[in-house]
Formats: structure tokens, C-alpha cells, sequence
């Protein structure tokens, strides 16, 4: 069955049993799922509730009963592992595979892609990431059909022909936080596959410094009655620290290999450009240090890491520390080792670790959140939370912004998803708590600022006017939208609204959009910063002379910025290995990035 | 902390060609032949749609070193990877032959090459071989020529044998110096023969910690200009003869490297069959411990 659907507003209401009756045999379970309602209406006696109200509990140990048979007790052997997935799933079920943009439970992953697609099959895949080949296997094989996610990187491509060819039935691309909050509405796991560090013999996890998602998988899984199976490193006597309670964990595999993490939020110094630190001087100059900006969270592009490296140097003689970017919604980047040794940062808090800052973040626990045995604790979900309403602004560099400023990294070909872009990237309309940077962003939204105008979260889009192989990154319009038109979506999968973007920073200057008044003074700053692209050139010069007039477009002679002294020696550190040495030798970068 | 990084220090590996030349020489005493406002440029990539470069990537001239009078070439490791092409090859070698004519103290090559470029393979090979035979010609008429290696695209391919031809070379932290890349040994050999996306493996093999170890070079520098410029001025003054003698003597020493450590499948054995103190941490010590360690025995040798 394929399907447009797209938006949370098009999904069915599931009013069916969550789980299946257990004398259900599978294939009666996956007529089911695409199939009509058969509960009873909700007004049907008294002894129809008396039966009716604990069937997922009763479904549940139906499942570990059929478990039993492949695994007697809680530690289960890896061999057994595709025999146990075989006998705790059914047909149709919603499955969380642990994997986001960092850790994986790559093996668990692997064994799902091995079971028997008669067995299992049409499984709604429920998960934060899908990034591995064998996520991908999963729908060529048709073990699973149905997809919720947010985010795909480097299977943007696969999943672009999964979806043109009928194999993935896509139910929308989330932002991580409205992932997790619909595994607690309308998408809650069945069974939900996990990654930890170390297990004890009692089933308690320590999931080391990549905590991520899992305490929300858990969570949503465990207290539905659902099955939790998670793949460790180790088995151990003592736990460093519980990060996870054994009562919500059914079986344990361990793996002898660890499992994957991505050292997706490292960006090597050396390959930043002089093009990359003149947008970066012009956001710390114009925007950071004008709006006071403390409290903020950074994307994982090569602009973004430049400012973090300017900071000691070049902010430093702005006579900003202690004045800006203070504390933290943010991955632990090794660029930002250099202001964190610098004194410049105060408080960081993680959606997850990175590959070679353990012993480093262990060794700052002024900085970093970290537990009583030492390592960081990550939370995917709070640190979320926490840029969503505790940072005054998000900054990241995206692929492709259109003339009202919406922006997508969806490009023809390509669905790679957001991740928690869309939501550090927007205005929290639920915010109440007052901040400088918050309220004047506020007041230049308006024309007369009142005691009840409320604050504005600072969005900016930090982009070179042309990309990769001189493709213009403005364009007239997105190519989510034509995507969105071939494939049927309601919805076109736009990053970040244009109406959430405030400032747009090319190498020409920096478009304030806040001050904007009107669609077509918008469209004119937005083409005043686009360079030499198609939509630079189409600006109207006098508008966007008298934009810069009013301080809506800033070159960055405007800013007091010398193009002449934009130089990669304004780098605290230009190369991996810098970083390094900062840290004192605790920084261990993967081998992959490094140069000697 | 603060102190462990130098911030603005002069990188070798950060500068580009000119830079290099700028800081290597006494200030202002370069004087560059066929510059790029002559706009002598390669005669082949318009048709492979590549833009070209008006110097082709390479600057030649003179200058002088201390006050002594040198001839120097650098190539530019940001355009094509530093490859050699015609124009290109052309200037290196019409600068090792007016050396000859007009011998100077020293001929200073700053290289940065990846090797040969594809789109003139033919005209970049031949270069190569006669850069060489220039090279050993003006070595017998007792020209220093010093190798200076530290650049991003390090010195390999027909870059990695002219390096090997030279009379001294020096190698700064961040060099690689080799014949085939490591991209190049996976492709045909496989991934399993050599992993190119392990750069730790990479550098193992044929960075500069190795080769000064092993005796591939003769001088290791902190990535500084200023450290580059003082080894390249000593280096000058301490060059060996070159003669069958000297040829006959480094055959020597070469078979018998080969015979002790030809069996080793990476850096780390052999420091360790060498007996050097901490063979799995060569790589991970900062410049100043590693330039306290000894070499292999051989390693300093006069041969070159």
C-alpha cells in the first residue's frame, strides 16, 4: 500500500487493541493492520471491560512465554539473538531500533535485517535515525514497511528510492523531540531494541557518556508493557552507574563487538575556509555580540566551528568573554575545547558524546554534566527540551534557503532529515522567562514595542551563497517542495520556517529578517545577502542599498571588518591536533581525522 | 594549556607556496621568475574544463638564505594537489639547469605534490625523470639540493622519488613522503593490504616521525616557517659528497634495512625490533619528546 501521508494530522486514529489479541496468529495480525476496525464500540458491558483491560500485559507474556524457549533467563547469548527478536515480535508491530545520528545498536540492527520476512513483517519502524545499511535492509526485505523517523545522513539517497519505489511507507520525517513525544501518544514501541556499555546480571544498564535516547525508549517501551532488549559491551558484576533500571529491561545480549557511535560533531579545523571565518567573525560581531547572546546552541556545519575557534582569539579582542556564548545546549565539540580551556564557557549540557572527548569531558566536570562515577550523562531528550526553551539562539548552516527564508536540507535525490534542527531552530511559543538577548529580538519584530510584546528566539542561518560543485544555496524554490509533489506528501519537508529565521549570514553580510517589515522588504534582504546566485542578482539594488541604509543588510565593511584580516591564523586551532594539545593530550581523536 | 598552542604562529603547513618562500628566505631577497603576471599556463586542462593557474602552480627564483644566494621552487599543494604538468614540471627543471650555468650556494625545493597530473600524465612523467637526472647532475657539481616537506598534499608519486634524490631532506610534522598514495595501494591491493581512511596507519607508514626515524629524512622540524628556515640553513652547510662511493654505501645500507625489518608489517615493529623506547607511542608524543628519541641505528647515515 502506498501511501502519501505525511503529516501527524493524517495518521488514523489506532483504536485497536495495542497489541493483538495473543490467540491472534500473525498473519490474522497483519491483515489487521491495514485493515477495518474490529474492536467493539466502547459502551459494551461490563464484562467486555473486565477481559478487556490488561490485554497488553497479557500479550506481553504471551511474547516472553514464546521467549522462553530461546532464552530462559534475562542474559541471553548473541547467537540467540535473531531466534529471540523471532519470538518477541509480531507481524505489524512498532519497533524502536535504537540508532540516531551518534550511537547505534548496530548489532541488534543486523539481526532484525536476518529474521525470517515470513515470520516477521510490515513492522512500523518507530526510531530517531536511520543510518545503518541494515535499516535500510529492514524495507528492501520487507520485514518492516511503515517509517517514522527524523533523521538519515548518509542513507538520505537509499531511503529517497525506498520511499519513489513503494518500499517505505512514510508516516513523517519528526524533529527528535516530537519523535520522542509521539512514542508517548500515538507511537509507542511494542519492542524496543537498545544499545548500553555494560549490563549487570540483574538486567541494569550503564550506557557510558552515550546515554542519547535511551532513557526515552525505555521509558515509552517499558511502562506500556512492552519488550526491551538491549545489546551490551559488557557483562559486569558492578555497574559504574545505573543509567537504566534492570526492571525495564527483558533480555540482555552481550556483543563482542562495541557498539557503533558516529564522530558525526567533528569538524577538522584544518579544512575551515577564510570564506567560513569571515561569515563566523561577522555572527560573532553583528549578532552574538549585539544581542548579548549567553545561553545558545550550535549546528555541526564548518561555519559554526569557526566560531567556536574565534572565539578565543578574535572575540577575545572584542572583549566578549564572559559577555557571550557562556552556556550551552550542545554536543561536546572538540572545537570548542580551545574557549572551554580559554575560560570562555561555563556550563554545556549534551544530546550525546563524541568519539575521543570522554576522558576530556571527565576531566571538566565544572562544564559538563557528568555522573557520580565520572563519565558524561547525555539526554537527548532534555538537552532538547533545553534548547528549545532555555537557549536564546539556535545557528546552523542548512542546503537550501528560498526567498522567504525557509530553509531544507532536502535536496533532489536526497531525504536526509533534520534531526533537532527544526526545533532548536524555532520559536518556543511557550516560553514565559525574560532574557535581554530574548526580549530586544522581541522588540525589533515590532514597530512599537509594548510591555506585552513578547521575546523572540534568535534563528540563524549561517550559508556560503553558492555550495558543493557551485550549486546556488538560494533558490527560488525548494526542491523539498517539487520532492514533496512527486512523492504526495501533504507536507513538504521544510528544516526550518521561514517565519522562525531571523538572521541569514552569507559571506556577503547578514540579513536581518526581524527587522523586515513586510514579504517583499523580506525577500529583498534575503537577496541582498545571496551573492552572486541567481536570486543575488535578482535583487532590486536600490531596495537593498536602502535596506543597508536602515542596518537590515550589513556588509561586513558596515561591521567594521576588514576582509584583509580575515585569515586562518585567527584559528585558536588549525588542526585536529591543536585541539588536541589543548586539551592537555585528554582529547583522543579517531584515527580517521587525524594528520600525523 | 594556553602556552600548548601557538596561536598566529607561521605554519609551513598552513602557508601557501609564496608564503613559504617568504618566510624561508632573508625577507624581501626573493626575485621569482616567469611570476604568475606573465601568466604562463597550462596548455591542457581548458579541455578537461579544470581552470587553470597563472603561475601553474609552482613559483621559481632566487633569493638568498642567510646572505647566501639560492635557488629556490615551491609548488602549491592547493592547486591539483600540487601535480606536475607541463609548464609546471618545465619551470622546475629550466631552474635546476640555469643552476648549473650559474651554480648558486644551495637549490631549495619547497615540495607539495601529489605526483603526476592525469589530464598531462605524458609531459608530467617526463618532467619528473629529468627534474631527477638534473637534480644528481647538479649534486655532482656539488650544489646542495635540500628537500623541505611539511605541505598538505606531502611529497608523493614522482614528488616522493625527486625527495629521495636530494641530498638532504627536512620534513616537518605533518609530512608524508611516498611513492604510491595510500588511496592508490587500497584501490589495487585492497582494503584489507591498506586501510587509506586510517590516517593514523597513513602516517605510521610514510609520515615524517617515520621517515626521520628510519633514516627517509635527515632533519625534523616543529611546523614553524622559522623552525623550517634554520634546519634548511644548516642543512647547506652539512651535505654529503656524492660519488659511487657514496651511492655504493647507501645501496649498502638500504639491503641491509631491508634485511632487518622487511618483515615488518608497520611502524611499530620496527621500533620495537630497532629497540627504541616506547615503539606504540611514537606517534602520540608531543614535537619536543619526540625530537629527544633516538634514531635506528644507521638512520644517520651520510649516504644520501
Amino acid at each position: 500500500m502506498r501511501s502519501g501521508k505525511f503529516c501527524v494530522g493524517s495518521e488514523k486514529p489506532d483504536r485497536r487493541s495495542r497489541y493483538r489479541s495473543t490467540r491472534d496468529d500473525t498473519q490474522s495480525g497483519a491483515r489487521e493492520e491495514g485493515g477495518t476496525n474490529r474492536d467493539p464500540a466502547p459502551f459494551s458491558g461490563p464484562s467486555l471491560i473486565m477481559n478487556g483491560w490488561n490485554r497488553q500485559k497479557q500479550d506481553r507474556d504471551a511474547r516472553l512465554g514464546a521467549a522462553a524457549t530461546s532464552a530462559s533467563r534475562k542474559i541471553v547469548a548473541a547467537d540467540q539473538a535473531k531466534a529471540l527478536l523471532e519470538a518477541v515480535i509480531r507481524p505489524g508491530d512498532r519497533v524502536c531500533l535504537e540508532g540516531d545520528n551518534q550511537k547505534q545498536a548496530d548489532f541488534l540492527a543486523e539481526c532484525l535485517a536476518a529474521v525470517d520476512p515470513q515470520r516477521i513483517h510490515d513492522l512500523h519502524i518507530v526510531q530517531s535515525g536511520l543510518v545503518l545499511q541494515a535499516h535500510i535492509d529492514l524495507f528492501e526485505k520487507g520485514i518492516a514497511r511503515k517509517l517514522d523517523f527524523s533523521y538519515s545522513g548518509p542513507q538520505g539517497a537509499a531511503i529517497a528510492r525506498a520511499l519513489t519505489g513503494g518500499r517505505i511507507e512514510l508516516g513523517a520525517i519528526h524533529t527528535y523531540i516530537e519523535l520522542f513525544a509521539r512514542y508517548f501518544v500515538d507511537l509507542t514501541p511494542h519492542v524496543a531494541l537498545i544499545a548500553a556499555v555494560e549490563a549487570d546480571h540483574a538486567g541494569n544498564l550503564y550506557t557510558g557518556p552515550n546515554t542519547e535516547d535511551t532513557p526515552t525508549i525505555v521509558e515509552a517501551t517499558a511502562f506500556k508493557s512492552g519488550i526491551v532488549i538491549a545489546q551490551v559491551n559488557r557483562i559486569v558484576d558492578t555497574l559504574p552507574r545505573v543509567d537504566i533500571p534492570g526492571d525495564r529491561v527483558d533480555f540482555v545480549i552481550q556483543v563482542d563487538r562495541p557498539f557503533y557511535v558516529e564522530p558525526l560533531f567533528t569538524r577538522d579545523p584544518a579544512a575551515i575556509t577564510e570564506t567560513q571565518i569571515l561569515m563566523a567573525m561577522m555572527a560573532i560581531k553583528g549578532i552574538y555580540a549585539e544581542y548579548g547572546v549567553t545561553r545558545l546552541n550550535h549546528g555541526i556545519g564548518f561555519p559554526t566551528a569557526a566560531i567556536e575557534l574565534l572565539l578565543p582569539t578574535y572575540g577575545e579582542t572584542l572583549g566578549l568573554k564572559g559577555r557571550i556564548a557562556t552556556h550551552w545546549a550542545l554536543n561536546p565539540h572538540p572545537t570548542l575545547i580551545p574557549a572551554i580551556e580559554s575560560g570562555w564557557v561555563q556550563q554545556v549540557h549534551c544530546f550525546g558524546s563524541e568519539v575521543g572527548m570522554d576522558n576530556y569531558m571527565s576531566a571538566r566536570p565544572d562544564v559538563f554534566f557528568t555522573g557520580h562515577d565520572g563519565t558524561l550523562r547525555s539526554n537527548r531528550l532534555l538537552c532538547q527540551t533545553a534548547g528549545l526553551y532555555a537557549c536564546d539562539m539556535f545557528i546552523g548552516s542548512t542546503l537550501q534557503v528560498d526567498l522567504m527564508g525557509n530553509s531544507s536540507t532536502v535536496t533532489t535525490g536526497r531525504i536526509a532529515g533534520f534531526g533537532g534542527a527544526p526545533n532548536m531552530g524555532s520559536d518556543a511559543r511557550g516560553r514565559r522567562h525574560p532574557s535581554p538577548a530574548w526580549l530586544k529580538a522581541g522588540r525589533e519584530a515590532v514597530d512599537e514595542p509594548t510591555t506585552l510584546t513578547r521575546g523572540r528566539k534568535l534563528v540563524v542561518q549561517i550559508l556560503e551563497t553558492f555550495g558543493d560543485k557551485m550549486t546556488p544555496n538560494f533558490v527560488e524554490t525548494l526542491d523539498a517542495v517539487a520532492m514533496a509533489k512527486d512523492l504526495h506528501f501533504e507536507l513538504a519537508p521544510v528544516m526550518i520556517y521561514g517565519d522562525d529565521v531571523t538572521h541569514i549570514v552569507t559571506e556577503e553580510g547578514i540579513a536581518n529578517l526581524l527587522l523586515c517589515r513586510g514579504p517583499g522588504e523580506r525577500e529583498q534582504a534575503i537577496r541582498g545577502v545571496a551573492g552572486y546566485t541567481e536570486v543575488g542578482r535578482g535583487r532590486d539594488p536600490v531596495a537593498a542599498e536602502d535596506l543597508r541604509r536602515r542596518g537590515i543588510i550589513r556588509r561586513p565593511e558596515d561591521l567594521g571588518i576588514d576582509l584583509l584580516a580575515v585569515s586562518r591564523q585567527l584559528l585558536a586551532a588549525r588542526s585536529i591536533e591543536d585541539l588536541a594539545r589543548w586539551s592537555g593530550g585528554l582529547y583522543r581523536p579517531p584515527s580517521r581525522f587525524r594528520n600525523w | 594549556m594556553i602556552a600548548a598552542v601557538q596561536i598566529g604562529r607561521a605554519d609551513w603547513y598552513e602557508a601557501s607556496a609564496r608564503d613559504r618562500i617568504a618566510g624561508l628566505l632573508d625577507a624581501g631577497s626573493f626575485v621569482e621568475f616567469l611570476g604568475p603576471e606573465q601568466r604562463i599556463m597550462s596548455p591542457h586542462l581548458a579541455q578537461f574544463d579544470l581552470t587553470g593557474a597563472f603561475d601553474d602552480g609552482i613559483a621559481v627564483g632566487r633569493g638568498t638564505l642567510d646572505g647566501q644566494a639560492v635557488l629556490v621552487a615551491a609548488q602549491e599543494g592547493r592547486f591539483l594537489g600540487g601535480a606536475f604538468g607541463e609548464v609546471h614540471g618545465a619551470k622546475l627543471l629550466g631552474l635546476l639547469r640555469g643552476a648549473r650555468e650559474r651554480p648558486p650556494r644551495a637549490v631549495l625545493l619547497l615540495l607539495d605534490t601529489g605526483g603526476v597530473r592525469l589530464q598531462e600524465a605524458n609531459a608530467g612523467e617526463l618532467a619528473i625523470s629529468e627534474v631527477i637526472h638534473a637534480i644528481l647532475n647538479l649534486r655532482r657539481s656539488g650544489v646542495p639540493v635540500i628537500a623541505l616537506i611539511g605541505g598538505r598534499a606531502g611529497a608523493f608519486g614522482g614528488g616522493g622519488i625527486i625527495t629521495a634524490c636530494c641530498s638532504r631532506i627536512v620534513v616537518a610534522e605533518h609530512a608524508r613522503i611516498s611513492v604510491s598514495g595510500p588511496e592508490v595501494i587500497e584501490t589495487n591491493k585492497g582494503v584489507e593490504e591498506f586501510d587509506s581512511r586510517d590516517r593514523a596507519l597513513v602516517w605510521r607508514v610514510c609520515g615524517a616521525r617515520s621517515r626521520y626515524l628510519l633514516g627517509g629524512a635527515d632533519g625534523y622540524v616543529t611546523g614553524s616557517i622559522a623552525a623550517m628556515r634554520k634546519a634548511a640553513a644548516a642543512m647547506i652547510a652539512d651535505v654529503p659528497s656524492f660519488g659511487m662511493t657514496m651511492l655504493q654505501a647507501e645501496q649498502q645500507r638500504l639491503t641491509d634495512r631491508l634485511h632487518r625489518f622487511g618483515a615488518c608489517r608497520d611502524a611499530p615493529e620496527i621500533w620495537r625490533a630497532a629497540g627504541l623506547p616506547e615503539p606504540d607511542r611514537v606517534g602520540d608524543i608531543d614535537d619536543e619528546a619526540f625530537l629527544t628519541m633516538p634514531r635506528i641505528a644507521g638512520a644517520d647515515h651520510d649516504a644520501r
